[in-house]
């Protein structure tokens, strides 16, 4: 599931990366196959061709600039606003090469090129639509204000404007909208795989648990069934062997009725492995609920915590008593048991984790308790 | 208040839903002894109305869990004793709160401990079982009790080790001052939680023997105006 949730991450980044370079493929063919056409075929019809010349190769090195960082971040250049500049100068300066008779013309390529050079340089920046419309706007403004000063207000040329304006922003926005949309879907797509990849891991741990319970009441129901065969045969109840195999059996039936979490700690989960595991060798465990909200762990302070008490339950004849104690940043856990072979010590042992050890020998009983304190 | 009990035995009404629990109780408290079985029944409203010092009361009654009712039923200054294997701190600590004297864990209750416990609680002395220990040494409510290291170390070790002497052992002090540990953590947690009937009767007791002075517990402040009905 994990490997599933990687890939869709990937399909992410790449519907990212995919429609940055769209918009550079879009811009690059544009600039090659109309502005260069336009400014070699239209050479002789420039005022100044030399300065359209300029403004073409500025365009150029900016466009690569700017597909630099997108195809390196899938982002515009961090300083694409900056940019923005420039290019709307060289918008201006296409317009001063060219006749007041061709501002309208095909020759005119900058006003309804730039918007694919702006769209580049604010890709995926913050703020970035909204400084694109602004872009956009002021490159509309300065193709008016020139047709203003040079008197190109008729009816035929506001229509040509009014075409190649709404023309070029249609499709510049439409770019940007479409692949907008489609990235966050492609996000919508990721936290949806997470979440199904999440639910699908408690689903199978939960399955996982239940089956487990299902076994141990399995196990529990044999070990009834045969005491209460030996008991309509005939045992005595009131034989100290046939007591301790009912209050064995009572305490094992009452630990699963209390087990309420569906996802065990894994201190608690270990701990329950090795119980089952001494109570198969027919040792009586007991073990009061371990509750609910056991802190979480710094590394290695789990496997500190869990070392002496399991070797004191390990090595138990015949009784053990299995307890942890929890607050958010101490942990305890302890087991008394009637282990008689266990080595102790007689001082706390300090492990490096920063749990502390103790040991205690009473009554036959050993009482090892392992305590780790938070900061 | 508990001079009274020591003229006969202890009453108590046993609510509980398990026959065989039932019986495993009538033979603890079977005659002579220091406690009588005077009323049984497998729902609450069973054995209402019943003359009894002490409740014993099974938190599981038919599937349902009954922690809310403990309140009310310490609201009428019964003293109730929870019975159960639900031992989780938060259970504890919730029945406690309510106003329940005490609280029994069945996975390890013996003759011996229960009826001890059922005699302290007759005579409102502070009982603390090991689940109690345990609820109150790890209780992080807002209103938790201010336990001294000494007190909060006593009840983790009592709930964990095998017994009093143990404790003492591990903390290198007599027998006899864990105890008066774990009686004043008893204490200061129900002068610390809501107030209820059965807390008062604890905390006047405490007082009257020592335990606490009356300056160490805030909610018996407001007591203390009503001496006259103490003494």
């Amino acid at each position: 599931m994990a490997a599933v949730t990687e890939e869709i991450e990937q399909v992410a980044q790449r519907y990212a990366r995919y429609t940055a370079i769209g918009a550079v493929m879009i811009a690059m063919l544009w600039h090659t196959g109309y502005d260069l056409t336009v400014t070699i075929t239209g050479w002789y019809d420039f005022r100044y061709p030399a300065v359209a010349a300029a403004a073409w190769l500025l365009y150029t090195a900016i466009a690569v600039l700017a597909a630099v960082a997108l195809l390196r971040t899938s982002s515009g250049p961090a300083r694409g606003r900056e940019l923005a500049v420039p290019v709307l100068a060289l918008d201006i300066a296409v317009i001063v090469a060219c006749y007041p008779k061709d501002l309208i013309g095909p020759i005119n390529w900058g006003w309804g090129s730039v918007g694919w050079l702006g769209v580049m340089l604010l890709w995926n920046r913050p703020r970035g639509r909204g400084e694109l419309f602004v872009f956009l706007a002021a490159n509309a403004g300065i193709m008016l204000a020139a047709m203003a000063v040079t008197g190109t207000l008729d009816r035929v040329s506001i229509a040509k404007y009014l075409m190649v304006e709404v023309g070029s922003i249609t499709l510049q926005l439409g770019y940007l909208a479409g692949c907008h949309t489609l990235r966050v879907r492609a996000e919508d797509a990721v936290l949806l795989a997470r979440r199904l990849a999440a639910d699908d891991a408690w689903r199978m741990s939960a399955r996982r648990i239940h089956a487990d319970r299902l076994r141990r009441y399995d196990a529990i129901r044999d070990v009834a069934e045969s005491l209460l065969k030996q008991l309509a045969d005939g045992a005595d109840p009131g034989d100290p062997r046939v007591r301790a195999d009912c209050t064995a059996g009572a305490m094992r039936l009452r630990r699963l009725i209390t087990e309420r979490e569906d996802v065990p700690d894994a201190l608690v989960s270990a701990l329950r492995e090795r119980i089952d595991a001494a109570e198969r060798r027919q040792v009586l465990v007991t073990a009061p609920p371990f509750g609910e909200n056991l802190p979480d762990l710094p590394e290695g302070v789990r496997e500190d915590l869990l070392r002496a008490p399991l070797r004191a339950l390990d090595g138990a004849r015949s009784r053990a008593r299995v307890t942890v104690s929890a607050m958010s940043t101490m942990m305890s856990v302890a087991v008394v048991a009637d282990n008689d072979d266990l080595p102790i010590s007689t001082t706390p042992v300090h492990e490096p984790s920063g749990v502390v050890v103790t040991y205690q020998r009473q009554g036959g009983e050993l009482w090892v308790n392992s305590i780790w304190q938070g900061p | 208040m508990g001079q009274q009990h020591l003229a006969g035995p202890v009453t108590v009404a046993l609510v509980e839903d398990h026959q065989v629990v039932v019986d495993g109780v009538r033979s603890w408290f079977s005659p002579p002894g220091p406690v009588c079985l005077v009323a049984q029944g497998s729902t609450i409203e069973s054995v209402r109305g019943v003359a009894a010092d002490v409740l014993m009361l099974d938190l599981n009654l038919n599937g349902t869990l009954v922690v809310d009712r403990v309140a009310e039923l310490c609201g009428g200054g019964q003293r109730v004793i929870v019975f159960s294997e639900h031992e989780e701190p938060e259970i504890v600590r919730a029945v406690l709160d309510a106003g329940a004297s005490a609280f029994i864990g069945k996975g390890r209750a013996t003759r011996e401990s229960c009826l001890e416990t059922i005699l302290e609680v007759a005579a409102d002395k502070p009982s603390m079982t090991p689940p109690m220990a345990q609820a109150i040494a790890t209780d992080e409510g807002p209103h938790r009790p201010q336990l001294s290291d000494k007190e909060r170390a006593a009840l983790l070790f009592w709930f964990q080790s095998m017994s009093k002497a143990s404790v003492a052992a591990r903390m290198g002090i007599k027998e006899r001052t864990v105890r008066q540990y774990i009686d004043r953590a008893r204490v200061k947690y129900a002068a610390a939680g809501r107030p209820a009937p059965t807390k008062e009767k604890l905390l006047i007791c405490a007082i009257q023997d020592g335990l606490v002075r009356p300056d160490e517990v805030t909610v018996y402040t407001s007591l203390a105006a009503r001496s006259g009905e103490v003494t």
